[in-house]
């Protein structure tokens, strides 16, 4: 039985008062990937944003409704952030890997958990990295520095270093956007591998990308979820007409 | 608001020779049922020689397409369409051929023509032609009014070319002189059937094309 991992309820979001987001109800599945895809300035990256709660950071955001993550509403007050950025991870566009050696970057989030076990920290590595499919083009220079690597590699050693703090869903936005087609298609073939052990949901403006990675897609346009369903029915006969022009290229 | 985008123009001209397939496959029909009420072998001639032309134009929107595919990566109503537009080509194409298999076995009826009307096959050739101008106004029209009335038309011509097929088969039995033009006959008989069912084809591909619903064997699926 698939099980609803995220379940928002008639959220809104608010810069400053503006609605940014406009009564957003959407149930996203355990181990699944979701796609989310719409016209720059829809509302699709803050929404993923609101998902682990990276919009506290901004100034004069508003949220109302509820955001159900394993039936518990984030946003209640008692929640505490670092936890749940810990289960929910977070790739961005730009890979940033931290100004260290390729070991450190993974190994930085379980130390600052208080793990300082050796053995432990080396097996954390060794399986971020190999979860992200990148061990074996670095297991040989763990020790060099990340910033040597080439930005599909980057982008890749970004994830196992989200994976290293064990998530169980993680948000991408835009993850391949800056790559080429070659590292974006590894990014691709990861994305579908780590949906058997992770919920994953991902922004793109790739639509190609969200048609052969995701198993369901949503479509937002002016702060709206216009229509959400599986992939396939999106991407060969969608309900709404602003969706098929959109993913047609018809929109103006 | 909607943009106009590079693909565009080539959907419109991939319709225009989808439109034009039928046209010219639409002629056929009606030289070889002409032919065939007539015995007319140089209009039967005719047909024979027009149809590398629609063995041509089959080529290019199959290539058309394939470049479509390839290069714009369609989606929704256009994947819808481009892949509607293969396969009505593709009966389309083979329609053709049955106006050719017919056209190449009028010589033998020449002096049968009296059983040529006897046996029906004549109505049969007409009522295709009814069927067929309504496909071609499908093509055009999307009209989904036209593919409910394809699809009916197309059940009776079937259940009419059985009738006249088993009626041959009388015939060839009592009038053993009869027989190789009566054989003939039924080829001819069975060759208008296959059209009605690729004009059943083209009104589900155009169904596909404006709703997304695939109607194929859907009475045989709902039966079993």
């Amino acid at each position: 039985m698939i099980l609803d991992k995220i379940d928002t309820k008639n959220m809104f979001l608010y810069y400053s008062g503006k609605m940014a987001l406009n009564n957003i109800s959407i149930q996203i599945p355990e181990k699944k990937v979701t796609a989310f895809i719409g016209p720059s300035g829809c509302g699709k990256s803050t929404f993923l944003r609101s998902l682990n709660r990276m919009n506290d950071l901004i100034d004069g955001v508003k949220i109302e409704g509820k955001v159900m993550i394993d039936s518990i509403n984030i946003y209640d007050k008692n929640i505490d952030v670092v936890n749940l950025r810990k289960k929910v991870g977070m790739v961005f566009q730009k890979s940033n890997p931290f100004a260290k050696s390729i070991y450190e970057n993974i190994a930085y989030g379980p130390k600052i958990n208080g793990i300082n076990n050796k053995h432990q920290l080396d097996e954390i590595v060794e399986t971020a990295l190999k979860n992200a499919a990148i061990w074996d083009e670095v297991k040989d220079r763990l020790g060099d520095s990340a910033l040597g690597l080439s930005g599909g590699q980057q982008q890749r050693l970004c994830i196992a270093r989200t994976l290293a703090v064990n998530p169980e869903i993680v948000l991408m936005d835009e993850p391949a956007s800056a790559l080429d087609p070659l590292s974006t298609a590894k990014i691709e073939e990861l994305i579908v591998q780590l949906k058997e052990l992770y919920t994953i949901v991902i922004v793109t403006h790739n639509m190609q990308q969200a048609a052969r990675i995701s198993d369901n897609t949503a479509f937002f346009y002016l702060g709206e979820l216009i229509e959400y369903d599986k992939t396939r029915k999106i991407f060969t006969n969608p309900d709404k007409k602003q969706t098929e022009d959109y993913i047609t290229g018809r929109f103006g | 608001m909607e943009n106009y985008r590079i693909f565009d123009s080539e959907l419109d001209k991939l319709a225009h020779k989808v439109i034009q397939m039928c046209s010219q496959v639409n002629q056929q029909i009606i030289d070889v049922v002409l032919a065939l009420k007539t015995a007319d072998l140089v209009i039967a001639k005719k047909v024979i020689i027009n149809d590398e032309y629609i063995n041509n134009l089959d080529v290019k929107i199959d290539k058309l397409c394939q470049k479509i595919f390839a290069l714009q990566q369609p989606v929704a109503s256009d994947l819808r369409y481009i892949i509607s537009a293969l396969k009505i080509n593709n009966d389309l194409e083979r329609i053709g051929d049955h106006a050719v298999s017919i056209a190449k076995r009028i010589e033998p009826l020449q002096d049968y023509l009296q059983l040529v009307e006897d046996l029906g096959i004549e109505v049969i050739g007409i009522k295709t032609t009814d069927l067929f101008s309504d496909v071609v106004e499908l093509v055009k029209t999307h009209d989904l009014a036209f593919a409910e009335q394809i699809m009916s038309k197309a059940a009776e011509l079937k259940d009419e070319c059985k009738s006249v097929a088993a009626t041959i088969l009388t015939e060839m039995m009592q009038q053993s002189e009869v027989v190789v033009v009566a054989a003939n006959i039924l080829i001819i008989t069975n060759l208008f059937e296959r059209i009605s069912g690729y004009s059943t084809n083209i009104a589900e591909s155009i169904t596909f094309v404006v709703n997304g619903e695939i109607v194929k064997h859907k009475k045989h699926i709902e039966n079993n």
